[in-house]
């Protein structure tokens, strides 16, 4: 849309209209929205928009008494009188905080020159992990401008998909793999760097984690690493395993208690978190020393 | 002349703010048009302004339309928000380069109809190669209670301090509800003398009868689960009343049939 005239005059009316389009579904009974005006009419439009600001006004009075007649028991609807009194206030302060407190939802932004810059948030079991940002150009077709996504993710694939008809899918959806990596990656990495005594040589990975591939003991005394485990994680939006092969590999294959525990580690390794499997070992190997000594 | 137009900004960016207050529930599917169209309106509206002047009044209605876009992306509306730190580092610590602090956190807004309040805690430590951030404590409150399947995913959500599961999982099962009620609300709008919602519109079960038979019933059963993962399912179950004399009925033409959605 071109503003010939007054451009910052042109856009905020211009915002003001697309709303108020936007909102009509619970806005009906408003009177229309001003229209751009000649400067000599600046009187006029003054008026008209007082009296919409009163209208909305005392809406929004209504809904909160509809609000607390409804909910009796509740607590006085404390968050919707803030809401008001801090929006009409316009603090700027409270905006800017809240705008940072998005990320905590797995998606925020801010605007650009050229659209919008969407940040994708990744945690994993209350860790809060690295951040990933796309740049979006508003234009038809909508297209990334650039972006932090790992090339190992299939950004083209999901954008193909839904980047076009529906943004909110495409960012939701690349926000699920991302996540999953994130929380692939941040096992690995905790793997190797806490549970380091109990696998021989360093883990085997590949860039997108969803394949894991080492050799383990489950007894930090022993000399030996008796197990060798390969785990694949086919569905890139998890962060456990689809495939789990335990092999056992010691000197004495026949005894069925290795067996039994080649078995028990699958079934651990399909249902917890790596460092949760080991963990486990290392408490497991706790009582076994406990009952030795005893 | 100037302060006429200051003036005129100063409303407008008032409406702009009663009216995000004024918003009712949408129907869902809308949010996914919405966020587009906020996404342009975003760009038409200031290409011009945004290199142009830091006026308080136009950088509020940047601010504005900047959180009208995140809370229709996002499905949630972040009413307010505030933070503490403390810091933690000890003297040792501090001999070894590690900075420990405690971030308290307060967040309250809406999904929809559902309000929340949350509390949770952040402890940052920062040693010579990284930084850790680890959600250390969780409190979520969520009104309406009456979701029953939100209470067991609330106590979860709180022990495994996942706060982004939190709100992802809230939005998609706050859509689903919003998806159910309306379905409902069709069919009972369209076939209003077949169709009873007897715990209202907003419950999970919808029945249907004909009223010239009205021994028989079908209870359409809607559930919508969170499972572990946090992921939303929706889940039909189809019970079928029948009275005794019409038993011999069904078996007889071997309609019988159960559904699974």
């Amino acid at each position: 849309m071109e503003w010939a005239n007054d451009k910052s005059k042109g856009g905020v009316l211009a915002h003001l209209e697309r709303l108020e389009t936007q909102m009509s579904r619970s806005c009906k009974n408003l009177e229309d929205p001003p229209r751009e005006t000649a400067e000599s009419d600046l009187g006029t439009k003054i008026h008209k928009l007082r009296c919409l600001r009163d209208k909305l006004r005392a809406e929004v009075k209504q809904r909160q008494a509809r609000i607390k007649a409804s909910t009796a028991n509740a607590e006085p609807d404390q968050t919707l009188e803030i809401s008001e009194q801090e929006a009409v206030g316009g603090k700027e302060e409270n905006m800017k905080a809240i705008l940072q407190a998005y990320r905590f939802t797995g998606l925020s932004g801010k605007r650009t020159s050229r659209g919008v810059c969407v940040c994708i948030s990744t945690a994993f079991e209350g860790n809060l992990l690295d951040s990933y940002f796309v740049d979006l150009v508003i234009q038809k077709p909508l297209r990334i401008h650039h972006h932090s996504v790992p090339v190992f993710i299939p950004l083209e694939e999901i954008s193909a998909k839904y980047l076009q008809t529906n943004i909110q899918h495409f960012l939701f959806c690349l926000c699920e793999y991302l996540n999953a990596y994130a929380g692939r990656k941040y096992q690995a990495d905790q793997l190797q760097r806490d549970f380091a005594a109990f696998l021989a040589g360093p883990l085997q990975r590949n860039s997108l984690c969803n394949l894991l591939s080492f050799t383990y003991k489950v007894e930090p005394q022993g000399r030996s690493f008796p197990f060798c485990a390969r785990l694949l994680y086919k569905d890139l939006t998890t962060t456990l395993p689809t495939d789990v092969t335990i092999t056992y590999q010691g000197t004495d294959a026949s005894s069925t208690s290795w067996e039994e525990q080649r078995a028990s580690h699958e079934n651990l390794f399909f249902t917890k978190p790596l460092y949760q499997v080991f963990t486990s070992f290392a408490r497991n190997g706790e009582r076994l020393d406990m009952s030795l000594v005893s | 002349m100037d302060a006429r137009r200051a003036e005129i900004r100063a409303l407008e960016a008032e409406i702009a703010a009663l009216r995000r207050a004024c918003e009712e529930p949408r129907a869902p599917g809308e949010d996914t048009s919405r966020a587009r169209k906020s996404l342009q309106e975003i760009h038409q509206s200031d290409s011009g302004e945004w290199a142009a002047s830091k006026d308080l009044r136009g950088h509020l209605g940047h601010l504005e339309s900047e959180l009208l876009f995140l809370s229709t992306l996002t499905g949630i509306n972040i009413i307010n928000y505030s933070m503490k730190t403390e810091d933690l580092t000890s003297t040792e610590n501090t001999e070894k380069s590690i900075k420990k602090v405690l971030q308290r956190h307060r967040l309250s807004g809406n999904c929809h109809m559902i309000t929340f309040q949350l509390e949770f805690q952040i402890l940052e430590v920062q040693n010579k190669e990284s930084l850790s951030s680890v959600i250390t404590d969780l409190n979520i409150i969520m009104e309406p209670t009456e979701y029953s399947e939100l209470s067991e995913f609330v106590s979860r959500a709180e022990d495994r301090r996942d706060l982004l599961m939190f709100f992802r999982s809230l939005h998609f099962f706050v859509e689903w509800c919003e998806y159910r009620k309306c379905t409902f609300e069709h069919f009972k709008e369209k076939y209003s003398e077949a169709v009873r919602l007897p715990e209202g519109a907003a419950s999970s079960c919808m029945v249907v009868q004909s009223p010239r038979q009205p021994g028989f019933e079908l209870v359409i059963i809607w559930r919508i689960q969170i499972d572990e993962e946090g992921k939303v399912l929706p889940k039909l179950d189809l019970l079928t009343k029948v009275p005794q004399q019409g038993r011999c009925l069904v078996h007889s033409h071997d309609h019988h049939r159960p559904v699974r959605c």
